[in-house]
């Protein structure tokens, strides 16, 4: 099945008589600066960051999935794009995916929050499997560099696992070699 | 001798005529300068009246003698003037008129002393001052004026000579011997005052009166020019400065000049008819003694004669051009071709000196098996060599032992081991593994949220 292509057109009014901006098919946005929104958030819980994060995933994901039609057809390119879509008219970055094996790895870059929102960013990710796939994920961060900012999507006990590894120092590509051997059996 | 005799007769006959005429062309000299007739520069002055030539001339009209310049202060002269000859006013007697009347050089009169008035008034001032219109000057005015300096060219020098030969007609030649170039057709003089006073100017040429004397004169004229030798003036045309030939090393030389008679000879004989039998001039000077050939006789082998004609001593020309074999015959040397005495010689001290009998024959290759090498040819002038021979004893294929029979003489057999020929199959196998890539997103997202458990 063949989705449509993402089409941005008109994806975003502002209506300056009212002072509003809305997004289709949406509700109301604001539009704030990046560095306030990352200061509320290092001042927050992370609960509450989390929670922020998942709600912000839930309205991408919602809007993913009325382009999508049937989420459990869609090709891993199409929700790439949609999803990828959605996510950058929220000035979160660009959206990618990495397929190591059995592994489900998503990735941004050129994200404007940095180091500092990539909880807010995993939250996301949450949030918008939750809604459009309705799966529970965890959303385990692998490696950060300057751009690249990469999360596991797995559940709990393999996140659990791979944080555990991290910690460890180990190499986060061997943390997915160990998490593949481990999904074959193999200890 | 008696030439001059008659000169000097007829020069007192005209002497004598002269006095007897009336003297009124000549110029009073002045009391208050009686050296101013006797000044050269009055003397050489064209209008003097004291020339004979002058006094002699009847149709003349009486000229009026210029005032003498009264205040002499002669410039002077741009030329020496010969000594002038001024004849007394009257001759007392016949030995008078026989004495010389022309003095020599070499004994001058005395000087004479002028007497210098010194011009109290500048010329320049004379001039400016009485300035007459009328073109009329007083006599004492023209005393005044300063002596009108003559140019160079209004200098005429004549001598008593010339003015004589002037006055006397000239006397028929009549012999060539008598023609004095020197003289052109002047009057004789003492020869003594030729020799010394030489005259200044040319004198003009003899117009000859008779077509003989034109003759006369004309050859006379080319014995001269025979006769004179030309004098180099300036040197001979050079080619420049040449550089100085340095002698050449030992057995250096410079190529000989050609010999023309050698080049004569060359071009006498012609070309096409050239032969053996009669070599050139050019071919014997280069001719090389040839030794004598040795060993066997070598000769092209033509495939359709059968035995060669024996040579001839002396060849036409036209046997010279010998077809080249065709391109089946491919040419060779024959079994029986030995080398001549001086190359075995060398060749023996040359096996002598490598050792070349002891040296083993050269290792096969073990890519190849013995056999494969071509027999090697053993045509030529050297024995040919026995062979190594080559077994193959090992009954199985894959490995086998190649065993060399070499010659005796070899200090050490080569055992060679060839790896057989193994027929081109596959060596590896590559199991691709084909892992299970999810169709959907979904499928993946489940894959991955299994990882890690159980």
């Amino acid at each position: 099945m063949m989705s449509p292509r993402f089409d941005p057109s008109y994806a975003l009014e502002f209506d300056l008589g009212r002072g509003q901006i809305r997004m289709a098919n949406a509700s109301e946005r604001v539009v704030v600066p990046s560095d306030a929104l990352l200061a509320l958030c290092e001042g927050a819980s992370e609960d509450a960051v989390r929670d922020f994060g998942r709600r912000l995933g839930t309205e991408a994901g919602r809007a993913a999935l009325a382009h999508l039609g049937d989420a459990g057809q869609a090709s891993l390119e199409a929700v790439v794009e949609h999803l990828g879509g959605e996510l950058a008219l929220m000035g979160l970055g660009s959206l990618g995916l990495e397929r190591w094996g059995s592994a489900l790895v998503l990735c941004f870059t050129h994200s404007p929050l940095g180091g500092a929102g990539d909880a807010l960013l995993g939250s996301v990710l949450e949030g918008m499997a939750q809604r459009a796939f309705g799966r529970d994920v965890v959303a385990a961060k692998l490696m950060r560099d300057a751009e690249h900012v990469r999360f596991l999507i797995t559940g709990r006990a393999g996140a659990d696992k791979a944080l555990g590894w991290l910690s460890s120092g180990v190499a986060w590509g061997d943390v997915l070699t160990r998490l593949a051997s481990a999904g074959r059996g193999e200890s | 001798m008696n030439q001059d005799v008659t000169r000097l007769e007829e020069l007192l006959a005209r002497v004598q005529r002269n006095a007897a005429q009336p003297r009124r062309g000549r110029a009073a000299p002045l009391p208050s300068s009686p050296s101013a007739a006797s000044s050269p520069s009055a003397a050489s002055s064209p209008s003097a009246a004291s020339s004979p030539s002058a006094a002699s001339s009847p149709a003349r009209p009486p000229v009026t003698p210029p005032a003498p310049p009264v205040a002499v202060s002669p410039p002077a002269p741009p030329v020496a003037p010969a000594p002038a000859y001024s004849p007394p006013a009257s001759f007392d007697s016949v030995d008078d008129l026989l004495a010389d009347p022309f003095p020599a050089s070499s004994a001058p009169p005395p000087p004479i002393p002028a007497e210098v008035i010194p011009d109290p008034i500048p010329a320049a001032g004379v001039a400016a001052g009485s300035e007459h219109i009328s073109g009329v000057m007083p006599v004492a005015e023209i005393s005044e004026e300063p002596p009108e300096e003559l140019l160079e060219d209004d200098i005429v020098e004549m001598s008593p000579t010339e003015a004589a030969a002037e006055a006397a007609p000239p006397e028929p030649r009549s012999s060539l011997d008598e023609l004095d170039f020197d003289e052109e057709g002047e009057a004789p003089a003492p020869r003594a005052e030729l020799d010394e006073e030489p005259p200044a100017s040319s004198s003009r040429s003899k117009v000859a009166a008779t077509m003989d004397e034109a003759l006369a004169h004309a050859a006379e004229q080319m014995e001269i020019q025979e006769g004179r030798e030309v004098p180099l003036k300036t040197p001979p045309p050079e080619s420049g400065p040449q550089a100085a030939m340095a002698p050449l090393p030992a057995g250096i030389h410079a190529p000989p000049a050609p010999d023309i008679d050698e080049l004569l000879e060359a071009d006498i004989i012609p070309v096409s008819g050239v032969t053996g039998a009669v070599p050139t001039a050019e071919q014997l000077g280069q001719t090389i003694d040839l030794d004598e050939a040795r060993g066997p006789h070598l000769e092209l082998d033509q495939p359709a004669a059968a035995a060669p004609a024996p040579p001839t001593e002396v060849a036409p020309p036209e046997e010279l051009e010998v077809t080249l074999p065709q391109r089946e015959f491919g040419g060779g040397y024959q079994d029986n071709l030995m080398p001549p005495p001086e190359a075995r010689q060398d060749l023996d001290a040359h096996r002598q000196r490598v050792g070349e009998e002891s040296i083993p024959p050269p290792p096969e290759s073990l890519a190849q098996y013995p056999s494969a090498h071509p027999a090697t040819s053993t045509g030529g002038m050297f024995a040919p060599a026995s062979a190594p021979s080559v077994t193959t004893e090992s009954p199985n294929e894959a490995v086998s032992t190649v065993t060399i029979e070499a010659s005796s003489r070899a200090e050490f057999v080569p055992e060679l081991l060839a790896r057989p020929e193994s027929s081109p199959g596959p060596v590896a196998k590559f199991i691709r593994a084909d892992a299970p890539r999810p169709s959907t997103f979904l499928e993946l997202l489940d894959a991955s949220l299994k990882l890690g458990e159980g």
